[in-house]
């Protein structure tokens, strides 16, 4: 069995061996030190490993390491970064914990006094930056540019500049890309950008030099109650380009994708939800479900959303809007547990994710209680499929390589195949 | 006082325009201004608190209504520093060195400042120097750490270590944040955890000795 047909097994919510995604997604995927430790530990070519995902300053899994961690998906991905240059271009780079990675053209990084590294939305430094990593920190946020906010004179098209047509380059990006997964013995996880509705991470739209609209975190959140129609334009038109833009991609991508990462929106918190039922109800459902729906009508595709937290009073409306896969799967947060989460949604909705706790468990926990906890959630899981083994969420800096081994040979336990 | 009812409503309504229109007008009657904060806007910011608790209400609806009882102390907080009144307790807050999430130590400072609390909020990035100063200066009751990351709990540990070596008299550290437990907050001598914003007006009250 293929790598990619056990992941389609799972997804079709049959029962066989438990698939394994490591890097297939940003959200899926492990700190660049992390990546580092682990080609160390099992004794692969050392080289500056580069940094796929600048913000959360991801390492990229190579085929190498994916085949030694057993992860069954590769990730079909979009030009851009966070920060809105290309992943093209690579430079080496000394992060302030001083390990040499690569970084793209753009990645033109400035240092204060402190130590604090900035950078600059598209590479542009003569502009402010739009990015912040402390000098003691692992990784970027966002640093909020907002506007004065004329409550009178709001127009929707100030947070619809991100929103735009696939460009002829994005094309030739994709074409690109789709050739060089095609033919894969993997699953293939991709994404379009601009299909996930009032994703926190990109409101402030570190990406953007000037960005205008409702940017501030708290302002936003505020917008989901008092300035709810300023809201529905904005997902109107962005679900309309976003509309468009499946179109253009699915025409190229055919069937060599298998899953579609929608969204990244977090709806939960630790012990509760970002926003009410109903407001899920009247502002991100419909535009959900339209989303969905094309993807269903016109591909195979697997719709993936993804959102932290206790959502669990959430999940059946995610189902009733279309999507098919949930991510990271926090059993971590409040009403999260993995039993119950099998039992109550286990049949209608595959759990990617949840593999382990990366809040506790994965980087402060002993070898010996990341293999118990790793063993006791696939035993949750992987009846009758509906299950991707993943950690919940990236694995952060810091995780001792030894836990992370831990894991990925429990789960090579679990599935039978160990040497 | 049927307006002071009012009041309270409008606050853990989040409604602005009521809240600041009828601050006004219980000033105008001849109320005093310590009077409005405590027996109008605190029990509010009591209920929103009780509410996010139990899930009835959520983020948004939080902040909105800490934004209407920031309109209605932006009138009250000059007459209260004219008659010389000022809160009982002091409460620091920041976000830890090398973390820069501030959503909910922002949210925990506004619900303080609704219980009546002086807030000082360090912002985020905050170092275990720049927080110990800062004990001193204001003489802080509490001092709140907030982090949201994995990698900043050693900085919550170290900034907790400095804060207790001081030995300030009355300061009584709270920490919270995502991957924080009761368990961490045991294992690094802190004085109190809170799991959410409500439950960090009860913890930090209690601390202090303040009534409940």
């Amino acid at each position: 069995m293929t790598s990619r047909e056990k992941i389609q097994r799972a997804l079709a919510h049959q029962s066989g061996p438990v698939p394994v995604d490591f890097g297939g997604t940003g959200l899926t995927g492990m700190h660049v030190s992390c990546v580092a430790a682990l080609r160390d530990h099992y004794g692969l070519p050392r080289h500056p490993v580069k940094v796929c995902e600048p913000f959360q300053m991801l390492g990229e899994i190579e085929d190498d390491l994916g085949r030694l961690l057993g992860s069954d998906c590769v990730g079909a991905n979009g030009r851009g970064t966070m920060f809105g240059f290309a992943n093209e271009g690579w430079h080496e780079w000394r992060t302030p914990w001083g390990q040499l990675v690569l970084v793209p053209e753009g990645f033109r990084p400035r240092e204060d006094a402190s130590g604090d590294v900035y950078l600059f939305p598209q590479g542009d430094t003569s502009v402010a930056p739009s990015g912040h990593m402390p000098g003691s920190g692992y990784f970027f946020d966002a640093i909020v540019r907002q506007e004065p906010i004329d409550e009178d004179h709001l127009n929707p098209a100030d947070n619809c500049e991100e929103f735009q047509l696939l460009s002829p380059a994005d094309l030739a990006h994709w074409r690109t890309e789709f050739a060089r997964v095609h033919g894969e013995q993997r699953a293939v996880v991709s994404g379009i950008g601009g299909t996930g509705f009032g994703d926190i991470a990109l409101v402030p739209a570190a990406f953007l030099k000037h960005p205008k609209g409702i940017r501030d975190v708290s302002e936003w959140y505020i917008s989901l109650i008092e300035r709810r129609d300023y809201v529905h334009q904005i997902f109107t038109h962005q679900c309309a380009v976003a509309l468009k833009n499946l179109e253009t991609y699915a025409a190229l991508a055919g069937d060599t994708v298998d899953v579609l990462v929608i969204c990244g929106t977090d709806f939960g918190t630790q012990s509760s939800q970002f926003c009410s039922p109903e407001a899920f109800d009247d502002l991100f459902a419909p535009y959900y479900r339209q989303i969905n729906n094309w993807v269903h009508r016109h591909t195979k595709w697997k719709t993936f959303k993804h959102s932290c937290g206790a959502v669990r009073p959430l999940i059946d409306r995610f189902i009733d809007v279309g999507f098919d896969i949930l991510n990271p799967v926090q059993c971590s947060a409040k009403d999260m547990d993995p039993v119950r989460l099998k039992a109550d949604f286990g049949s209608r909705i595959v759990f990617w994710g949840g593999g382990v706790d990366t809040q506790r468990t994965l980087p402060f926990g002993t070898p010996a209680e990341v293999r118990t906890e790793v063993t006791s959630r696939l035993r949750a899981f992987s009846p009758d499929g509906g299950f991707v083994f993943n950690t919940i969420h990236n694995i952060q800096a810091r995780t001792p390589v030894a836990n992370i081994v831990a894991m990925v040979d429990a789960v090579r336990d679990f599935n039978g195949t160990a040497a | 006082m049927p307006l002071l009812t009012e009041l309270t409503a409008a606050v853990a309504a989040g409604k602005r325009t009521d809240t600041v229109r009828l601050t006004q007008e219980l000033l105008a009657a001849g109320l005093a201004p310590q009077t409005i904060v405590e027996t109008g806007l605190v029990p509010g910011m009591a209920i929103v608190g009780d509410k996010f608790k139990r899930n009835e209400i959520f983020v948004p609806e939080m902040l909105v209504a800490a934004r209407a009882m920031k309109e209605a102390l932006k009138i009250l907080e000059p007459l209260l520093a004219l008659a010389g009144i000022k809160p009982k307790y002091t409460a620091l807050i920041g976000t830890v060195q090398g973390d820069l999430h501030d959503i909910g130590k922002n949210l925990i400072s506004m619900m303080w400042r609704g219980a009546n609390f002086a807030v000082v909020d360090l912002g985020t990035n905050v170092s275990p120097e720049k927080y110990l100063a800062a004990a001193v200066e204001h003489k802080a009751n509490i001092v709140g750490l907030s982090a949201l990351l994995t990698t900043t709990m050693p900085a919550m540990k170290e900034t907790v270590r400095i804060l207790k070596a001081a030995n300030l008299p009355d300061m009584k550290i709270m920490i919270g944040g995502a991957p924080i437990t009761q368990a961490f907050a045991d294992e690094i001598g802190a004085d109190g955890y809170a799991a959410d914003a409500g439950t960090a007006v009860d913890i930090a009250r209690k601390l202090v000795g303040a009534a409940a």
